[in-house]
């Protein structure tokens, strides 16, 4: 958190991208200490490779830096848009391709039903989480995760467990509708 | 498909990214042409960004801030030169245009010139994107030079660091084999891992684990090394953290939030 005022510890995430567009670092250097950790735990998880990870963090806040202007914080909700960008691109490196048009930088809206600007929110979200992933079962998880962190569609997760595609979409979307449940209650 | 999708997961499904052939199709024709639609898919993007959440937790290396910070400084110079260029063009206008006049009456002649020039800049704007390819390659190795020193120079920091103490992290009974040592410095709040293990069984992965004074264990890296590798892991302590022991565990490949499996070595900061 080195060199951030208060001030900057308690701006919200829209005042801080109004900063960013007025060219100010500092502003990038305090939406960087609030979500880096959530971002690089992703993007480790995802590549099992630091130095990959590490690249893809710096050019993910790079971008927002470039890109701050065309950011409407109403639009949505800023840590879950890096969060899919993220993702996106951590999953494209993966596979070796390139990110299609669908996942352009700006074009996504994410709207999270929590405010994430606060290290203690993070934290009790992170617990729920935890505990809504815990209480899916084997498969579902090993199903959820094979997908969200692997990028693998319904048929590449029947293909790489050998269960049937049909076994496979009721687990994922039995897991989904149980991680909502959990997520929202 | 023109109406809306059956079935609310749908959209998760889809943000999910397990969609394929007609039913991705369904989702990405109908969505940019109904309002409702489009804001059930960007809640569901939510939800399904709160899995992040759900990593092991890996703290960026500091090297990695440094390095964007330096990145979006000289960004900032570079756009602040191309700030005075449109001023000095147009300083430029007023002699254009009467240079312009002047000129209008030789342009006849000036072609045979132009065709000649047009070749010649063709031949340079080939060189110049050529230049340019090799620049770019010489300031991507410059930054992987450039981290690489940073990284040198965190370690170089922790290892001169007199309260920097050296915890060895004991085998336990019927493990992998495997040695390795954490150095830490809770006044710096930073931690090298070294160490050297057998390759992981398959479908496993070694986690390393920050155990501190207080609280559940912090993951401090995941990974999967091969015969013979030295793994080296550097990570920034979480502010107001402080270690009191350092392990690591065998756990489902990928690693896990929170330990799950066996310890496979251990080690108590004294």
């Amino acid at each position: 958190m080195s060199g951030q005022t208060g001030t900057e510890l308690r701006a919200t995430d829209a005042a801080l991208i109004q900063k960013i567009v007025q060219r100010d670092e500092s502003a990038l250097a305090a939406l960087y200490d609030r979500y880096a950790s959530l971002l690089s735990s992703l993007l480790n998880r995802i590549l099992r490779d630091t130095q990959a990870a590490e690249e893809i963090l710096q050019d993910v806040f790079y971008q927002l830096w470039l890109n701050a202007a065309k950011f409407d914080p109403g639009r949505g909700s800023l840590p879950g848009w890096l969060a899919v960008i993220a993702r996106n691109r951590a999953i494209s490196r993966l596979r070796r391709h390139n990110p299609s048009e669908g996942e352009e930088f700006l074009e996504t809206t994410v709207i999270v039903p929590v405010n994430l600007e606060n290290a203690i929110t993070q934290q009790q979200l992170l617990g729920r989480v935890k505990t809504a992933v815990e209480n899916l079962s084997v498969e579902q998880r090993a199903a959820i995760e094979l997908a969200y962190f692997e990028g693998l569609t319904h048929t590449e997760i029947a293909s790489r467990t050998g269960d049937p595609l049909g076994t496979v979409k009721t687990r994922i979307r039995t897991a989904v509708e149980s991680l909502k449940r959990n997520l929202l209650s | 498909m023109n109406g809306h999708p059956t079935r609310p997961e749908d959209f998760d499904l889809y943000a999910l990214g397990v969609l394929e052939g007609e039913e991705k199709a369904a989702i990405e024709s109908h969505v940019p042409t109904c309002a409702e639609c489009a804001k059930k898919l960007a809640e569901a993007r939510g939800r399904i960004a709160l899995l992040a959440f759900s990593a092991p937790r890996v703290e960026p290396s500091p090297a990695v801030r440094e390095r964007l910070m330096r990145q979006v400084h000289a960004s900032a110079e570079i756009a602040g030169a191309k700030r005075v260029q449109p001023e000095l063009e147009r300083t430029g206008g007023f002699f254009g245009r009467w240079w312009a006049a002047v000129l209008v009456p030789a342009c006849i002649l000036l072609l045979f010139v132009a065709a000649h020039l047009r070749n010649e800049n063709e031949r340079l704007s080939r060189e110049l994107a050529q230049e340019q390819a090799t620049l770019q390659q010489q300031q991507l190795a410059s930054e992987r030079q450039q981290k690489q020193l940073d990284e040198a120079r965190h370690v170089a920091n922790l290892v001169e660091a007199k309260d920097t103490v050296i915890v060895p992290l004991a085998q336990q009974k019927g493990m992998p084999q495997g040695t390795a040592h954490v150095m830490y410095n809770a006044r710096m709040g930073m931690m090298m891992y070294e160490g050297k293990l057998e390759p992981s069984p398959a479908g496993k992965s070694y986690q390393l684990w920050l155990v501190p004074t207080s609280g559940a264990p912090i993951s401090a890296g995941v990974f999967n090394p091969t015969t013979g590798e030295t793994t080296h892991t550097m990570m920034k302590v979480p502010q107001g953290v402080t270690a009191k022991a350092f392990a690591i565990t065998l756990e489902p490949a990928g690693g896990k939030p929170q330990p799950t499996g066996p310890f496979v070595l251990m080690g108590a900061v004294s």
